[in-house]
């Protein structure tokens, strides 16, 4: 019961960051009807981006690293958006997901050549720090990774629901051709919903480093998979969807892992993932039959 | 000229992976598991050579059969997800292919050693040319028998009515029912095609390499089969075919030149590509 | 042939259709008029199977469409246009009515393999009368979205009558049209009724309306409120009324 018990905070906690990933991916298809798949690859090199800080600060500490991470992953989203979206005509629906594989291959392997392939080592903020009942624990760096990461979702929601820019980009995402119409500039709203997301995810790149304690490149690939699953069981467009399904994948995952073993987790996720797609393709809070 | 051999046998079996990928493309559905019916004919084939004995030619059969079979199951669901959330739903199934080989244990005894699959160390020994005495050339050119094949089969149907209707549900689905295009059948046929087509592919694949194991049919490679036709457009089977030339020509020269920088080089041609010219290199004839 | 019973199609809150009821008898040309929005092309979409009834049946030829797919009511004989034109604009003109052929004869005639993967030779020769009908036979090579609007329209007509129906909806096919080409639409579906084709034609253009139809149903609100020939309907004050608010 108390392992239990602990998969579940402990993938819960962690599944912020998945939360998180989900939200950027489900906030781009809301606006523009399009996948980007190459954010997750955004997310970590914003994380990398994060430890350039170094160069110019040797003994920075973790905070000043994320912050730094926060920076570049909001730039890498603008320089996605320009590469993918600002260009293609949008009616093509195969170019621009073509184009943001693209940039996924492109990040990952400007990644690798930087680092020449090896870890980074990531820092971790409160790791010494333990909060105990009993037998149950509660990691210091994993609570703040929940924290930050609830934060950044009220600070998006504020964003969205309170302010112009939300309004304008909420306009876009409903009526596109209307929004210009009324004055407002589409291609501006797009490029922030990229720059938004990007900030987004490089605390999550950023989140995902310090908990695990290293960086790789290796993480991109399952990271996308993983974020896109949270996104489909979300719903398609759903921020909260997204929000509760980050949680919901990041415990079952480490439940998984816990009865079955790393090697087959991964498997059972997939499952789970299946299981949503037959029985409410339309996610946790989507549309009960699915979006187009 | 091995290196020549090898790099057209590396361009014919990509082709079929570009080719599956093609017919399911043709219908509008954008599938990434392509790679997953891929792995399925590269196992199934591999395991027939070296466990059971078999000839190879009856084992690409069964490599094409079982995924067929495997891509018919799959269509079916597929048909209730729509857009991109079958982009995601087909990736994970790529991804639920991948794992379960990495997963998948199967040995039996072949004199004093042990021989089959094993989990992620792979499967090894998959040795049906060398053990005949195949040459590096005869390799080549068995692929590209089969490449023609195939070539030729999409070819005709392109011509055909099935090609017609195939690229009528691409275009619009309400439209295509409501002229009677019965958009199951249609949709769930190509995607077995392209299954057929993705395991042959995977067969030749495993027997040429000698060596598979779950790690080469990752999201990479998956991304791979549909960016051929993406990239050489979907008018007609020779885009693929260009594409994949294209790529695998322009990444080996890369590599030449400029050290491992090839999968720079690839992401970065295909973000060129899309935006220079979006409906492909040999890309419809627009209005 | 075609009966609608109570026939209702409810949108959420929104009642698009509500109760309706229709006869067209076999070989008449029977018409469907009413404001914006009073439920028309629902009706349609209803007919067809696109959309599920909400309520009441749907009978052709005696029997009841319900749960059928769009698909096989073709099959049964049912085609239909589209107001918004929706032709296949990356095929030819030729392919568009290739890949229509789905009419009951056509499938029997043919085996399987020759029909999906045979070439386009014997097609061919039986699109050539119904392009000639169109007015198309010298864009037949061209891709259909390369066709001026007019031309696109006949192709769209071209197309459902490509499938052989027994019965023909047309979705405000005039929409757009001058008065010559609107002249020459009502030619061809006079040819047409003369060749035993019932035609159920929804249509705001009344030049249209009351020079081809037998009979005429008026919608307003989702709810039929006239029924007659054309001269009752154009002196009906109630259906003066929903056009044009008020006496």
């Amino acid at each position: 019961m108390l392992d239990f018990l602990q998969a579940v905070s402990d993938g819960v906690l962690f599944g912020t960051t998945y939360a998180l990933i989900g939200i950027g991916f489900t906030l781009v298809f809301g606006v523009m009807h399009k996948l980007n798949l190459a954010y997750a690859a955004t997310s970590i090199g914003g994380a990398y981006a994060g430890l350039l800080i170094f160069q110019v600060w040797a003994g920075a500490p973790a905070w000043a690293v994320f912050f730094c991470a926060f920076l570049g992953g909001g730039v890498l989203g603008w320089v996605v958006y320009v590469t993918c979206f600002h260009f293609i005509p949008l009616s093509n629906p195969l170019a621009p997901l073509m184009a943001t594989v693209g940039m996924l291959l492109l990040i990952d392997e400007v990644i690798v050549h930087a680092t020449a392939g090896m870890p980074q080592n990531y820092p971790a903020m409160f790791d010494d720090v333990m909060l105990r009942a009993g037998e149950f624990t509660l990691r210091g760096d994993l609570l703040l990774v929940g924290g930050v990461s609830v934060l950044c979702m009220i600070v998006l929601l504020a964003l969205l629901y309170r302010t112009r820019l939300g309004l304008a980009t909420r306009a876009v995402s409903q009526q596109p051709v209307a929004a210009q119409l009324c004055g407002i500039r589409v291609g501006q709203v797009n490029a922030m919903t990229f720059v938004i997301t990007g900030l987004l995810g490089g605390i999550a790149g950023a989140l995902i480093g310090a908990s695990v304690g290293a960086l790789s490149p290796l993480l991109t690939a399952p990271l996308t998979v993983k974020g896109l699953i949270v996104t489909v069981i979300g719903g398609l467009g759903s921020i909260p969807g997204a929000i509760l399904a980050g949680l919901l994948v990041g415990g079952f995952e480490n439940l998984f892992q816990l009865y079955r073993g790393v090697t087959e987790r991964d498997l059972y996720v997939m499952l789970l993932l299946f299981a949503f797609l037959v029985f409410r393709p339309g996610g946790l809070l989507g549309p009960k039959g699915g979006h187009d | 000229m091995d290196f020549y051999y090898g790099l057209a046998q590396t361009v014919g079996v990509h082709t079929l992976l570009g080719l599956s990928a093609y017919i399911v493309l043709l219908t509008g559905q954008v599938t990434l598991a392509q790679a997953g019916f891929f792995a399925i004919g590269a196992y199934t084939a591999g395991m027939l050579t070296v466990l059971a004995g078999w000839h190879l030619v009856p084992a690409i059969g069964a490599g094409a059969l079982t995924g067929a079979a495997t891509a018919c199951a799959v269509g079916f669901p597929a048909l209730r997800v729509k857009g991109l959330m079958l982009v995601v739903a087909t990736l994970a199934f790529g991804e639920g292919v991948r794992l379960f080989f990495f997963n998948f244990d199967y040995q039996v005894a072949k004199g004093e050693i042990k021989v089959g699959p094993v989990g992620g160390e792979g499967f090894r020994q998959i040795r049906f040319f060398q053990e005949n005495g195949w040459t590096t050339g005869e390799v080549m050119l068995f692929i590209w028998a089969f490449v023609i094949l195939v070539m030729a089969a999409l070819w005709w149907f392109d011509r055909s009515r099935y090609g017609a209707v195939l690229r009528a549900v691409g275009e619009d689905e309400v439209a295509a029912q409501s002229v009677g295009v019965n958009l199951t059948a249609v949709k769930v046929s190509a995607m077995t095609v392209g299954g057929a087509v993705a395991g042959i592919g995977g067969a030749l694949y495993a027997h040429y390499t000698t060596h598979i194991e779950h790690a080469n049919f990752n999201v990479l490679l998956a991304t791979f089969a549909i960016a051929y036709p993406i990239v050489g457009g979907l008018s007609n089977v020779f885009g693929t075919l260009a594409a994949v030339i294209f790529v695998q020509a322009f990444l080996i020269e890369g590599l030449r030149d400029l050290g491992d920088w090839r999968n720079l080089l690839f992401g970065a041609l295909i973000v060129l590509a899309m935006n220079l010219r979006p409906q492909g290199l040999f890309g419809g004839r627009r209005a | 042939m075609l009966e609608l019973r109570g026939v209702s199609r409810h949108f959420g809150g929104v009642k698009a259709v509500e109760r309706l009821d229709l006869n067209v008898a076999e070989g008449e040309i029977f018409g469907l008029i009413g404001p914006n929005g009073s439920g028309k092309s629902t009706t349609v979409n209803v007919i067809a199977g696109l959309f599920e009834a909400s309520g009441g049946q749907i009978l052709f030829k005696g029997g009841n469409l319900d749960g059928l797919p769009t698909h096989r009511r073709l099959q049964l004989g049912i085609a239909r246009t589209f107001q918004n034109i929706r032709l296949f604009g990356q095929l030819t003109v030729w392919q568009n009515l290739w890949v229509a052929q789905n009419a009951p004869e056509d499938r029997a005639r043919r085996g399987f393999l020759s029909r999906w993967l045979g070439g386009r030779g014997g097609a061919r020769a039986e699109m050539a009368g119904l392009l000639e009908f169109s007015g198309l036979a010298h864009k037949r090579d061209e891709l259909a979205a390369n066709l001026a609007f007019g031309e696109q329209r006949r192709l769209e007509l071209a197309r459902a009558l490509a499938a052989k129906p027994k019965l023909l909806l047309l979705d405000e096919p005039a929409a757009g049209m001058n008065s010559e080409e609107i002249g020459q639409l009502r030619d061809r579906i006079l040819k047409l009724r003369a060749q035993g084709m019932t035609v159920l034609l929804i249509e705001h253009v009344m030049e249209l309306v009351m020079g081809v139809t037998d009979r005429i149903a008026v919608l307003n609100f989702g709810q039929k409120i006239a029924e007659g020939t054309p001269r009752e309907i154009q002196n009906d004050p109630g259906v003066r009324k929903a056009y044009l608010g008020g006496a």
